[in-house]
């Protein structure tokens, strides 16, 4: 008994100890600023003058700020544009790796992943030479089937799904291997049975892969939704959040408040209404799909 | 325990180097007073001006070193919010002068009287010094003034379509009516401003044409008037007629475009001409040089501000005379120094001095600069200063500009922005806080 004990205590230090570099981490980089920031979102915090309490104030600018609601429905449709689009790619994508044969797998599993490691301000400027208006390839490629010059980014209605581009480009080859890996979780014995009983590909789908992939599609979902969403370098980049601010993405806003206002108590309000933002679409998407660990059992 | 000591000994490391990794190295250098001083990125000649004049100060005493850093201008305004928050900011830095009044307002700036030589401030042209003082004291000391809209245009494009080359339009009609016939399938009529923000800061001197700016003094209300509206409907037909590419090929400080020969046209700043003769000598001799038309072609009436560059010391700074020793060397003390500048530049902006402007006058390449001449002579006299009024408050404006590029009404922009202004005016409590009145 006592021995056992012994064992108990001994495994605890080892843990706490392990887990102590990352706490401190956390606690240093994440925990105290986020409390300090709730703490300043209610005061006229400058850096020159005393900060002045100013209770709810902040928070008032910030939701009777039309541009910040604005901003919320352009990031929402900018997600819009991006994940559908991405989970189709990827799954398709997916499948299209696991028919291959190892080697040439490797080839292009590591091909699709490139884009991943490519930074985001890289791919603005590469996608602002394919966009530009009178020397880019986009509006080369359309001028051959005889179309008029489009300005890709200084359109309201082509700004953000130009924007959409890139964004998929750059995700869709991790989240791609990431469903490679849930096909490959699936036993084969399940769609073995469903031969046996004559279902078609189809059915194997709709039956079989969809539902035992339903975890990974709600991570892919919940972490595609809260990236689309905080988008920054894209719009920055490539459009400033124009035209008619038709690309201001809300981290765009707020980094804009940032970079303008010299006091910082609407920029920290908008930060912390936006975590909350963030926080009820996971709840949300969490609801809709009723993750069940159970599941792939 | 191998295995625990082992952990421990990650853990101790792991720990060490975020506490290790927090720590700056402000490691002295002697008993010389280190002076941070950020300049914005400018053209190349003005970074290697900066480079050159900073390493001659460093030689010239033993005292003070002045450690310069040059700050690409995307990237400035949040490197400088992160340094003031960590308490970490340049003693000096480079400030535009519609930045000095709010700054002063918001005490982040040290006024300099107490550390400089009352000369230096007689020296300045009137209407500078004016940029510079908030309140009765100085709180900048001005390197430059560059008007923000100057017009370009190809002489040979001009003859070939038929027009005088020595006959730039005047009037915004004749702008438009230049620009449709200069276009070509492979060539744009007009390079100009094209989004909310540039529209909102190049069309400053335009909006003052009628002599209103978009607020009132007391700051309590908008003031968008006819005038307003006009300056709208102009933006929206050089669109409409699609004289200007409908995305801008480049930027309107830019004038890549328009040194390609992509445009027949172009309005951006004085300090286009620099750019021109540094990076596009070939077409030197088919440039034409004018003032921005105006709406009826009285050239007496504003069309551009003078924007331009200064010098200030941050409201924190530990050394505040040994920062205004520097700025007072570098740039209100040898005109040489200033003169070399604006060698430099190829005369494309404009001297802030009595004494460096009798001093150009005598340089012998300054003196035959008949684009310097024009623009001094023509320009710089019938422009305004930049707003002081919160940046919003312009970008308001901006906005309503490219909305009604995009489609909507001139009226209906104009009374939105006027409506967002003065919204942003009751919940920011502008009324009375102009730091001018």
């Amino acid at each position: 008994m006592g021995k056992i004990e012994q064992t108990k205590k001994y495994d605890n230090g080892t843990a706490y100890l392990m887990l102590s570099p990352i706490v401190i981490l956390l606690t240093s980089f994440v925990a105290v600023p986020f409390v300090y920031a709730i703490y300043i979102s209610f005061y006229n915090w400058g850096f020159y003058q005393d900060s002045v309490f100013v209770g709810w104030r902040n928070f008032y600018l910030v939701l009777t700020d039309q541009l910040f609601w604005h901003s919320i429905v352009v990031g929402l449709k900018f997600a819009l544009y991006v994940i559908p689009l991405q989970m189709l790619l990827s799954f398709l994508f997916a499948h299209v790796i696991r028919a291959m044969g190892r080697r040439s797998s490797g080839i292009v599993k590591t091909s699709i992943y490139i884009p991943t490691v490519i930074s985001g301000i890289i791919a603005s400027i590469i996608f602002g030479f394919i966009y530009h208006y009178d020397g880019g390839i986009a509006n080369y490629l359309i001028g051959l089937i005889g179309i008029e010059k489009i300005a890709w980014l200084n359109d309201v209605s082509t700004a953000l799904p130009s924007l959409a581009v890139p964004a998929i480009w750059l995700g869709f080859g991790i989240s791609a291997l990431i469903m490679l890996a849930g096909l490959l979780d699936i036993p084969d014995s399940y769609y073995e049975a469903a031969d046996m009983e004559g279902a078609n590909a189809f059915q194997k789908m709709i039956y079989i892969t969809i539902p035992l992939m339903k975890n990974v599609i709600l991570f892919l979902l919940v972490t595609g939704f809260a990236g689309a969403l905080q988008q920054l370098e894209l719009p920055m980049i490539m459009t400033g959040g124009g035209p008619v601010n038709a690309t201001l993405t809300p981290n765009l806003h707020i980094f804009n408040h940032f970079r303008n206002d010299v006091e910082m108590g609407y920029t920290i309000a908008a930060a912390l209404l936006m975590f909350v933002v963030l926080g009820s679409i996971a709840a949300f998407i969490f609801r809709i799909l009723n993750s069940d660990k159970a599941i792939d059992g | 325990m191998r295995k625990k000591a082992f952990a421990l000994l990650l853990s101790i490391v792991l720990v060490l180097s975020i506490f290790l990794a927090g720590c700056g190295n402000d490691a002295a250098s002697g008993d010389k007073v280190v002076i941070d001083f950020w300049a914005n990125q400018f053209e190349e000649t003005t970074d290697e001006w900066f480079k050159k004049w900073v390493d001659e100060y460093n030689q010239s005493q033993d005292k003070v070193e002045i450690r310069l850093q040059i700050v690409p201008g995307d990237a400035w305004a949040q490197k400088l919010k992160a340094a003031q928050a960590a308490g970490k900011a340049p003693q000096v830095y480079t400030m535009n002068y519609s930045n000095i009044a709010p700054s002063v307002a918001k005490n982040q700036l040290t006024p300099l009287d107490e550390y400089t030589d009352a000369a230096i401030w007689d020296d300045l042209l009137d209407n500078v010094e004016e940029f510079v003082t908030v309140k009765g004291e100085h709180y900048a000391y001005p390197k430059l003034v560059e008007p923000s809209a100057v017009l370009y245009y190809r002489k040979d494009y001009f003859e070939k379509a038929g027009l005088d080359p020595e006959q730039p339009p005047q009037t915004w009609d004749e702008l438009i009516d230049y620009g449709k016939k200069l276009k070509t399938n492979n060539r744009y009529g007009l390079h100009i401003a094209n989004n909310a923000d540039e529209l909102a800061w190049s069309t400053w001197g335009l909006q003052r044409n009628g002599g209103r700016e978009a607020v009132n003094d007391e700051w309590t209300k908008a003031t968008l008037d006819k005038h307003y509206l006009d300056l709208i409907t102009f933006y929206q037909r050089i669109y409409a007629e699609k004289i200007a590419p409908a995305q801008a090929l480049s930027e309107y400080t830019d004038l890549q475009d328009f040194g390609e020969g992509k445009v027949a046209m172009a309005v951006s700043g004085s300090w286009g001409i620099g750019q021109l003769r540094n990076d596009y000598p070939d077409i030197l001799d088919n440039v034409g040089v004018a003032v921005m038309p105006s709406p009826d072609g009285d050239h007496t009436k504003p069309v551009s501000t003078l924007g331009g560059w200064t010098l200030v010391i941050d409201g924190r700074a530990e050394n505040p005379q040994e920062a205004a020793d520097f700025i007072s060397w570098l740039l209100a003390g040898d005109t040489e120094i200033m003169v070399d500048f604006f060698r430099t530049s190829k005369f494309s902006k404009f001297p802030t001095r009595t004494s460096v402007e009798e001093a150009l006058n005598e340089d012998p390449e300054g003196k035959k600069d008949e684009v310097r001449k024009l623009i001094a002579e023509k320009v710089v006299p019938n422009s305004v200063s930049e707003p002081i009024y919160p940046w919003e408050i312009s970008f308001a404006y901006g906005s309503a500009i490219e909305r009604a590029i995009k489609g909507q009404h001139p009226q209906k922009a104009l009374k939105q922005a006027e409506a967002e202004i003065n919204d942003y005016i009751k919940k920011n409590n502008l009324a009375g806080i102009n730091p001018k009145q």
